[in-house]
């Protein structure tokens, strides 16, 4: 209500004093940095996944891939790119390293954008001379990232591309040291590792101009971080990172070797290249009897998941290690036995993929695991277990039941069916049909086909029935699944249409 | 049924406290047993002429207070409690109220005008009282003036208290004809023009179609105008209030009578009494405003098109207002550097000058320089006082090229006066208008420098200096080194100030420690100052940064080991504790942004925790904001090694979280808790249960301020982040939480800017919460159990997508929601995001939008979204 005397002004005098502005300056200042950092966090998250599946050869392709026009266009932006990064560079007025960071960034895009990235024309338009600017000593986080970022582009294109990076090793090496923040040195390192994979010439250059000490430092997980990852790759390319790899595992302490083999999870994980190498060595021998051997968690988990990666990451290992017959073979399997039984879910779970990979292999693993007293456990834990290990344990079974054949279309193994269809996993499978999970019900779908395919004497359609499973198949009548949707329809028609039940 | 209550109303007024706190007791007590009957015999006390004014009056403002409040949620309930009464118990006192707008006595009357217009503020909107404004109306015509006097003043009171909607435009029309009639030459009695002039700025906002009309248009301006030049000094003033409204609402309809306004404020100025005068400054200042706002909306994109054209009435008029402004600036007051609340015609002339010069750039310049020339050697202060001012307040709006070549002759001189001058008064305003100089026309953006290796000593030893001198120009040579030390923000590697940097840092701390300090908000400054040059300052003096450490806990540790202060003394230790703080909370910043310096920081986090945990037992609310700010950055300094402080800092975290009533305690609790879980990552799962409680409690609470539930919601996001897919067992409450507030906030359903912001915050909070919570549960073996969430939230993004209304934060962040949902969720939402508009529409624009951000999201949720499908 208005006072009966005076209007009291509203409008702040222009002569005021700096304090209150500050100290509203200064707590804003906190709530940006703030955004700032919860911002950059969830790149990270982001980027992360992108950059390791961008490292591996099959990454999806962008749905409309680039025509010759685009590229040329591409091209053009990227020339025309260079000159806006020419000119922050110049530019030093305020804002400048905004301006930097904004035109790094642009033309980081562009080197990430297509499967043939215009490498080439970056680098004619004059790209190394200026990035190797942008990494000088001093300038702030976010430029090195983008810049590192660039040069990683540029080091995955073709071997006269990679080389264009020698100007560059000093300084990338440079920036792995502890002083520099974990992104942008990881960062280099992934630049780095694209340059050793390119061949032994630059490998060379790389140790004389000593990559090999950060890299090994950035590997070992006391700097906080999981993120690793990116020095993976380039550190196995590394001479003596795998023996002193194996060395450790084998015969360092529990606490060691913990390390070790979170090592080789990034690094079967992340790089097929590595894999490739640890398949090769006795890599797989040393897992298994530190399986054996050790009761500590913290140990099993990340062994039996560089087990898993190894199995699942290189046919080599299934086809030429992992023989029946290999006195191995049996003692991977038996270490399967002592997870799939412990009462850690991760350890379950870890150990049914694991041995789903194995169980994938040639008919002779099947039979061995078939025969081996896993299916008991696989078959109870089918029933009893939480969702993501019945899943994981329903691609053990189905696995076991089938084998590939010449025709495209899998053989079916009838003993292994009928054995575990009358070891009671039919019902377990029918609850998968009954999932919301559509990997988990196409998981079931298949199976119930197996049965009604593959049981003798006709005997499926009855059993599947005594299951409910004919009510969990027609939920799929309406289902929005498209491929799920016919498979099920397909399933009831043929085998419960109209003349089911008519000689029961 | 009415009680009689005039013997407890005239004790609640007694000047023994016992009798007056008794009688306030009974009072209260008497509301709560049985309100009905209180407020009847309330109304009755005032409508009764019999009783004495005292009481009427009380009675009137206990009712009053009955029905409003200025906390939104006891507002709420007051409103519902009225609501709810019995229809002939409010038709009883609603009587008594409208019987009191004829009583002879004319605080009743008042006390009671005011009364109707709450009642009807809560009845209005609801369809209630629909005969109120008629027969409000029918008492205009009345004879005895008094009552038409009362009548007016209820209309003004209602219109103030009612929104727009809930009156219809004919009552609208009516409303205005009797108010502006009541302005009118022809109405002979004072009270009643004063009444309806007041009347008329609070139904501006009614006016809308009214001021469409040219002819009633017309004619509401020529009454305003005229009562501008009504002989009684109120009603001028009240006139020139109007007028003001009127720039600023109808600002589009102004130009015909702008020429009219000009001339009669212009005599206002120089003539009529100085609470006039001041108004007729403040529609210039206003008109400033609205020209500013729509040269702001043209920017520098020319095919943008903002709502309101701009009619140039300032840069019409420049060439006479100029003049104008610059006399007033000689009519300062002696003391009004000391006073902080003074306001007179020099400030506000000047502060309209400094509105003028942003609204019409480089044009001002040539106006106001033979002012300064010819004023600036004056031997009367206050010409020279006047010039440096005027100087001053140019600095913000021409360009730098028409500026710097002035600020490079003037420099000299006013370091000079700012030694030199007799006056105090001089020399407080030369040091601002250094501040200015170095706050627009100082910095890395600027092509050539004014502050050059040949002058920098000499700035800063004057500054230094001057620094001894009073303590309000003390403030403000602070500012100017404020504003000094903010332009090197940007330097790089080697600053101009490091060879001062220690001296600087010496004479600040010196000024904080003046018997004096507390006055004109010395010490504030010089603490404020002092943080500014850390922040700006390079590597080359982060030893001495180091060294401040030890300085500034030295200091804190001292206040708290003061005792038995007396009320005035412990406000000023607290009010120093809230400075150090900050002071801490910007050199950890400092420090901990690079590693060595960090290194040499954490050596002392042990004993900074311990100081800020005394803190934090002193219960202050400034002090709490203030030291949770110094644990935000510590945590990130220290990282995980913050979880060996969790233990004793956890229950100020919590009380922290609890203190909704000081909101901004809770709002920066809550960001500190996003940078915990960001310095502890996992390490902070033990402490989730209890915050995540506390959270949920708050965002349950209708008492909570609604400006912090938008960081809450971000919170979510970053506990899940911390925590992965150990969020799992508080889904089941955030989800809800998060679905209800996303389905409220997915419509604004408003025109109103600061809603449509606010609901933007809020969408930005959920987001980030569901963002938070998808790439938290990445690639964990739980992802399956987000999956039933993901219908809704794509329908969210779907429908605010539909919306339009989203600014960038929120697009960003949407479409990162987007991928963050693709990427994790992977083939089990490839159907969901298909029949999505986002994954089409929303996600292609943001493709090819501008802002490299959005396209960065968005190209990153293509990318994630092509990996779900093709599973």
């Amino acid at each position: 209500m208005a006072d009966e005397n005076s209007t009291p002004h509203k409008r702040g005098p222009l002569k005021s004093s700096v304090g209150s502005a500050a100290v509203q300056r200064r707590r804003d200042h906190a709530v940006t940095v703030r955004k700032e950092r919860r911002e950059a966090l969830m790149r990270t998250k982001r980027l992360c996944r992108v950059g390791v599946s961008s490292d591996d050869a099959d990454v999806p392709v962008d749905a409309d891939m680039a025509t010759d026009e685009e590229q040329s266009v591409l091209e053009d932006q990227t020339v025309k790119s260079m000159e806006e990064l020419n000119l922050a560079i110049a530019y030093q007025g305020k804002g400048a390293m905004q301006k930097r960071v904004n035109a790094l960034r642009e033309l980081r895009r562009l080197l990430s954008k297509s499967e043939y990235p215009p490498v080439e024309a970056a680098l004619k338009a004059g790209a190394m001379p200026t990035l190797v600017q942008c990494l000088s000593f001093g300038s702030p986080d976010e430029q090195l990232l983008e810049t590192a970022w660039c040069l990683t582009n540029i080091a995955a294109g073709k071997p006269e591309e990679t080389k264009a990076l020698l100007p560059a090793l000093p300084l990338l090496i440079a920036h792995m040291g502890e002083k520099s923040s974990l992104p942008v040195a990881e960062q280099c390192a992934w630049a780095l590792g694209n340059v050793a994979g390119e061949g032994e010439e630059l490998r060379d250059v790389l140790l004389s101009q000593g990559a090999l000490q950060p890299l090994a430092r950035m590997m070992l997980p006391n700097k906080g971080s999981t993120g690793h990852a990116k020095a993976a790759t380039e550190l196995i390319r590394i001479d003596g990172v795998l023996d002193a790899i194996l060395r450790h595992l084998k015969r360092g302490d529990e606490e060691l070797a913990t390390e070790v083999a979170w090592v080789v999870v990034y690094l079967t994980a992340l790089s097929n290249v590595a894999t490739s190498m640890l398949a090769k060595s006795d890599l797989l021998q040393i897992l298994v009897d530190r399986l054996a051997s050790s009761n500590s968690l913290e140990l099993l988990i990340p062994v039996l998941r560089s087990l898993g990666n190894l199995v699942a990451g290189d046919s080599y290992v299934t086809d030429n290690v992992l023989v029946a017959g290999n006195e191995v073979t049996v003692r991977v399997i038996q270490v399967m036995i002592k997870c799939l039984s412990s009462e850690h879910r991760v350890l379950k779970k870890e150990s049914a993929w694991a041995l789903s990979n194995v169980a994938a292999g040639s008919v002779e693993h099947k039979k061995l695991i078939h025969s081996s007293g896993a299916v008991s456990i696989l078959i109870r834990l089918l029933s009893t277990s939480p969702f993501d290990i019945r899943k994981e344990v329903a691609y053990v079974l189905g696995n076991l039941c089938v084998a590939p054949s010449e025709s495209g279309r899998p053989v079916l193994i009838v003993d292994h069916l009928v054995s575990l269809v009358g070891g009671g996993c039919l019902s377990g499978f029918a609850d998968l049909v009954r999932s919301a999970d559509i990997e988990a019900a196409r998981l079931g779908l298949q199976f119930l086909e197996l049965v009604l395919r593959g049981m003798p004497n006709g005997e499926g359609p009855k059993l599947v029935e005594a299951e409910d499973g004919i009510e969990a198949m027609e939920r799929f009548q309406f289902h929005e699944n498209e491929e799920l949707r016919s498979m099920a329809n397909q399933l009831v028609d043929k085998y419960f249409g109209e003349d089911y039940g008519l000689d029961a | 049924m009415a009680m009689e209550v005039t013997q407890i109303l005239l004790s609640a007024q007694s000047v023994d406290s016992t009798v007056r706190k008794h009688a306030e007791e009974n009072l209260k007590q008497f509301q709560e047993q049985n309100l009905p009957v209180f407020l009847l015999s309330l109304s009755v006390e005032l409508a009764n002429e019999e009783k004495p004014a005292d009481s009427r009056k009380l009675a009137g403002l206990v009712l009053k207070n009955a029905l409003d409040a200025k906390e939104q949620h006891r507002k709420y309930e007051l409103v519902q409690r009225w609501l709810s009464l019995d229809v002939s118990v409010k038709g009883q006192i609603k009587a008594c109220l409208l019987q009191t707008l004829s009583s002879t006595a004319s605080d009743a009357r008042s006390t009671a005008s005011q009364v109707i217009a709450k009642v009807a503020g809560i009845e209005l909107p609801q369809k209630q009282w629909p005969e109120l404004v008629g027969s409000l109306l029918s008492n205009v015509h009345q004879v005895p003036p008094h009552v038409k006097q009362a009548t007016i003043e209820t209309l003004g009171y209602l219109c103030e208290e009612v929104a727009p909607e809930a009156i219809d435009q004919d009552q609208v029309n009516k409303i205005l004809t009797a108010v502006v009639q009541g302005m009118n030459a022809n109405e002979a009695n004072i009270e009643v023009r004063l009444a309806s002039t007041r009347a008329l700025y609070n139904a501006i906002g009614f006016a809308q179609a009214n001021f469409s009309n040219d002819m009633e248009r017309d004619y509401i301006m020529r009454v305003v105008c005229e009562a501008t030049l009504s002989p009684e000094v109120k009603i001028r003033q009240a006139a020139y209030e109007c007028l003001v409204s009127i720039g600023s609402t109808y600002y589009e309809k102004l130009a015909p009578y702008i020429q009219d306004i000009f001339n009669i404020t212009s005599k206002a100025v120089r003539d009529d009494e100085e609470p006039v005068a001041l108004q007729a400054i403040e529609f210039w200042s206003s008109i400033c405003d609205e020209e500013i706002d729509i040269l702001d909306d043209y920017g520098g994109d020319f095919t943008a098109d903002s709502d309101v054209p701009c009619y140039y009435f300032i840069k019409q008029a420049l060439s006479a207002l100029v003049p104008l402004l610059l006399e007033t600036l000689l009519k300062q007051e002696e003391d009004q550097d000391q006073d902080e609340g003074a306001w007179n015609l020099a400030m506000a002339g000047g502060t309209c000058l400094g509105l003028v010069a942003r609204t019409v750039g480089d044009d001002i310049v040539p106006l106001v320089m033979p002012f300064i020339e010819e004023n600036i050697t004056k031997g009367d202060w206050r010409q020279r006082e006047a010039a440096t001012y005027a100087f001053g307040s140019i600095l913000e709006g021409p360009s730098p090229d028409k500026l710097i070549p002035i600020v490079n002759v003037a420099l000299g001189f006013m370091l000079t006066a700012l030694t030199k001058d007799p006056s105090s008064h001089v020399k407080d305003t030369t040091a601002w208008t250094l501040g200015r100089i170095f706050e627009f026309l100082h910095g890395s953006t600027l092509a050539t420098p004014i502050i050059t290796p040949a002058n920098c000593q000499q700035i800063i030893t004057v500054l230094l200096q001057s620094m001894k001198d009073a303590p309000n120009v003390a403030e403000k040579a602070c500012g100017a080194l404020y504003f000094l030390a903010q332009g090197y923000e940007d330097v790089g590697p080697t600053s101009p100030l490091t060879p001062y940097f220690q001296e600087i840092v010496q004479s600040l701390l010196n000024a904080t420690h003046r018997e004096d300090a507390g006055e004109s908000r010395l010490r504030t400054a010089a603490y404020e100052t002092l943080n500014e040059v850390v922040r700006s300052s390079t590597e080359e003096t982060a030893r001495l940064v180091v060294e401040l450490v030890q300085v500034i806990m030295t200091e804190l540790h001292k206040t708290l080991e003061a005792q038995k202060l007396s009320s005035d003394e412990r406000e000023k230790q607290t009010e120093l504790q809230g400075l150090l703080c900050g002071c801490l909370q910007v050199i950890i910043q400092k420090l901990g942004a690079s590693d060595p310096t960090k290194y040499a920081l954490l050596q002392y986090s042990d004993q900074i925790i311990n100081l800020l945990l005394r803190v934090f037992a002193c219960r202050n609310a400034t002090v709490h904001e203030e030291a949770m700010l110094s644990i935000g950055a510590l945590a990130y300094a220290t990282g995980p090694n913050f979880a060996k402080y969790m233990p004793d800092f956890y229950k100020y975290l919590e009380m922290g979280l609890q203190n909704f009533e000081e909101y901004q305690v809770c709002a920066v609790t809550v960001g500190v808790v996003g940078d915990i879980c960001r310095a502890l990552e996992d390490k902070v799962l033990a402490y989730c249960d209890g915050i995540m409680t506390q959270l949920l409690k708050d965002l349950s609470s209708n008492q909570l301020h609604r400006s912090v539930k938008p960081p809450i919601f971000s919170c979510f996001g970053d506990i899940a982040l911390a925590i992965g897919e150990n969020f799992e067992k508080y889904l089941m409450y955030a989800m809800p939480m998060l679905q209800s507030a996303a389905e409220l906030s997915a419509h604004t359903s408003s025109a109103d800017d600061e809603m449509i912001e606010y609901t933007n915050s809020l969408r930005n909070g959920i987001l980030e919460a569901y963002s938070g919570i998808f790439q938290g549960f990445k690639n964990s073996p739980k992802t399956q159990l987000l999956i039933p969430y993901a219908p809704h939230i794509l329908q969210f993004l779907d429908s605010i997508y539909i919306e339009k209304d989203m600014d960038d934060i929120v697009t960003k962040t949407a479409i990162g929601v987007l991928g963050d949902l693709a990427d994790t969720l992977g083939s089990n939402a490839a159907s969901l995001i298909q029949a999505s508009v986002s994954s089409k529409d929303f996600l292609n624009e943001c493709l090819s939008s501008d802002d490299h951000l959005i396209k960065e999201a968005a190209e990153w949720a293509r990318l994630a979204i092509s990996r779900a499908i093709s599973v």
